[in-house]
């Protein structure tokens, strides 16, 4: 067998256990997986731009509640049914980018970052204060018509659709012009403009895929949870959550960031049950050996073959 | 009357503001790193002087220095043993930014849990014989607190840029900011350059939070709203400038008290917030230009 028959097996099996799982467990694992694949979709939804441009849209977090308000306002107050709801909802997500998306843009590095985070908090704040959101008071939404057992299933499903559509997306961005394009931003943008990259046009529409999908999740979530409030959908830690998932297993790869969110989601898990009272503090010393040994993330350190001396490296390396 | 009063209010709690901001501006200035522990210090810092004054009875404002140095002492601790490590790559790439930005989260995580262990996750704040006095002139009121509170944000600041201009260590590290080959060639030690100026950040973000204790109640899980003011004065008054954070900060507390009175107490930081964003957006120097360490 050659690497990709290998690969293909892998995914082959990795699917047949996803879709075998729910029947061989309980609704508490059902549940923990949904949030993994969650994370999953969202992760890899980031990783469209930050792991191949480099531009850490520290405040994507916005578009997961922008998703799961417009899913809310539109089930409620339209009367939509869910797949058209979240339809819109996506669609509106990446619109937004197309509006903002080039004066924020052309911000380099932090001050991207810090810019997306500000349009985050600024419009959770105008959500929390306007009626038609419900405010503080958040949304109430329809509840799914398929009964609690089988919800269980029908989002454990969904989520894992949503993961698998937006790592299929990744797949294509690696392969077509957008992705080369976005790597040559990384690499040097001035060079990529001269050499003819529309630089600015790709790295809207990247920052469009990568909304879109987030705006989907969002939408999910707020079906799933049927109770939606601006402290729990626009928290700019979600947003912190994924993009260290996406640093942990490793920024522009298309395993990474699922391989993040299980490692993350699993531990503050297990975390949780062990620690009670110093989970946070776990949380964030092992953040802090991450960032440390292997800033470069898993996948890398797998390339490495787990090497301990590649670890120890790093540290001389990026220290001074 | 009433724009008179709100004014005034928010040029005195301008001063705290740039109290909060110039420590996190400095750091991100010569280092490079992007503090998101600074609102945690300074929480810190509040729970210092809560703690020297609920069980030895010592006035908050004699605490100052006891504050100041713990923070200095931790912030030079964590430079010197975690940052660093990573230091050299945040000078290389902005992914490099990063990794500090992301580093310092992890730390603030445990900041966080280590304070609602030790003072529990309550509401705190500390209340002297004076805290309910005021100044009265003529339909305005003003809390003495405040003054003090504004006058000794201001000699903070004031002091740093004396340390800055006048210390062989301050030149040291204005001499980092401009060249970091040049700094390396004349022998300047730079992990240790990068430790003081955390420390010195700390250390203001430790005597920010002394100042808060005595107006403001505080908790370990409500740090968000001093990062997030530091983070729009730096860009209004620019990266590293300390003259700049000053004014920052004090625009800062006039907009978000007027945004109160006149568009609503929700939107009090939704405007900071978009003056942040189309400030990046137009003005990404800040409002005076590149002043680095003036």
């Amino acid at each position: 067998m050659n690497k990709t028959q290998r690969n293909i097996v892998v995914i082959l099996v990795c699917l047949a256990a996803a879709g075998a799982f729910p029947f061989t467990v309980g609704n508490y694992w059902i549940r923990m997986f949904t949030v993994i694949f969650m994370y999953g979709a969202l992760a890899q939804a980031t990783n469209i731009l930050m792991g191949f441009s480099g531009l850490v849209p520290f405040g994507n977090v916005v578009f997961f509640g922008m998703g799961a308000y417009i899913t809310g306002i539109a089930m409620i107050t339209w009367k939509m049914p869910f797949p058209a709801a979240l339809l819109l909802a996506a669609l509106s997500c990446a619109t937004f980018t197309l509006i903002i998306g080039h004066p924020i843009l052309k911000l380099q590095g932090h001050y991207f970052a810090i810019a997306t985070m500000g349009i985050s908090e600024a419009i959770r704040q105008m959500v929390t204060n306007l009626d038609f959101t419900g405010g503080g008071m958040g949304l109430n939404l329809p509840l799914p018509v398929l009964g609690p057992g089988r919800a269980y299933y029908f989002f454990y499903f969904l989520m894992l659709l949503m993961m698998l559509a937006v790592t299929g997306a990744t797949y294509l961005v690696t392969r077509s012009r957008l992705g080369y394009a976005l790597r040559a931003v990384m690499a040097n943008e001035e060079g990529g403009r001269s050499l003819g990259i529309n630089t600015a046009y790709y790295k809207v529409l990247a920052w469009a895929i990568s909304a879109f999908f987030t705006g989907a999740v969002g939408g999910v979530f707020a079906y799933w949870y049927s109770y939606i409030d601006p402290p729990s959908v626009f928290d700019i830690s979600i947003a912190v959550r994924f993009i260290i998932m996406i640093l942990l297993g490793g920024a522009g790869t298309i395993i990474g960031p699922i391989l993040g969110a299980f490692f993350i989601e699993l531990l503050t898990e297990s975390i949780w049950s062990k620690f009670l009272s110093f989970h946070l503090g776990v949380l964030g010393t092992v953040i802090m050996l991450v960032v440390i040994f292997m800033p470069k993330g898993f996948v890398w350190w797998y390339e490495q073959r787990f090497s301990l001396r590649a670890l120890l490296s790093n540290v001389r390396k990026s220290g001074i | 009357m009433l724009f008179l009063q709100t004014l005034i209010n928010g040029i005195l709690i301008g001063g705290l503001y740039a109290c909060v901001a110039v420590g996190f501006s400095l750091v991100w200035g010569v280092s490079n790193i992007i503090n998101i522990a600074h609102g945690l210090f300074v929480i810190l810092g509040a729970y210092i002087t809560y703690w020297i004054y609920t069980l030895y009875h010592i006035d908050p404002l004699l605490t100052l220095p006891i504050s100041a140095a713990a923070l200095f002492c931790l912030g030079f601790l964590v430079q010197k043993y975690v940052l660093n490590f990573v230091v050299g790559e945040a000078q290389e790439s902005s992914m490099g930014v990063f990794m500090t930005l992301i580093l310092t989260f992890g730390l603030a995580r445990v900041l966080e849990n280590v304070m609602a262990l030790l003072w529990t996750g309550d509401w705190r704040s500390v209340t002297t014989s004076y805290s309910g006095t005021f100044l009265d002139l003529g339909g305005v009121s003003i809390p003495y607190i405040r003054i003090v509170v504004f006058a000794l944000a201001l000699a903070a600041a004031w002091l740093l840029s004396v340390i800055l201009n006048r210390t062989r260590t301050g030149m040291a590290i204005r001499a980092v900011t401009f060249s970091l080959d040049g700094a390396r060639i004349v022998g300047i030690d730079l992990p240790f350059i990068y430790a003081v100026t955390f420390a010195i950040g700390a250390g203001l973000a430790g005597i920010a939070g002394t100042l808060v204790s005595m107006i403001y109640s505080f908790s370990p899980f409500h740090s968000t709203p001093y990062l997030s003011w530091a983070f729009v004065i730096v860009v209004m008054g620019g990266l590293g400038s300390i003259f700049g954070a000053v004014v920052g900060g004090v625009l800062l507390g006039i907009i978000e008290a007027l945004a109160t009175v006149y568009i609503g107490p929700g939107y009090q930081q939704a405007v900071g917030f978009m003056i942040l964003v189309l400030l990046l957006v137009f003005r990404p120097q800040g409002l005076f230009g590149k002043q680095f360490l003036k």
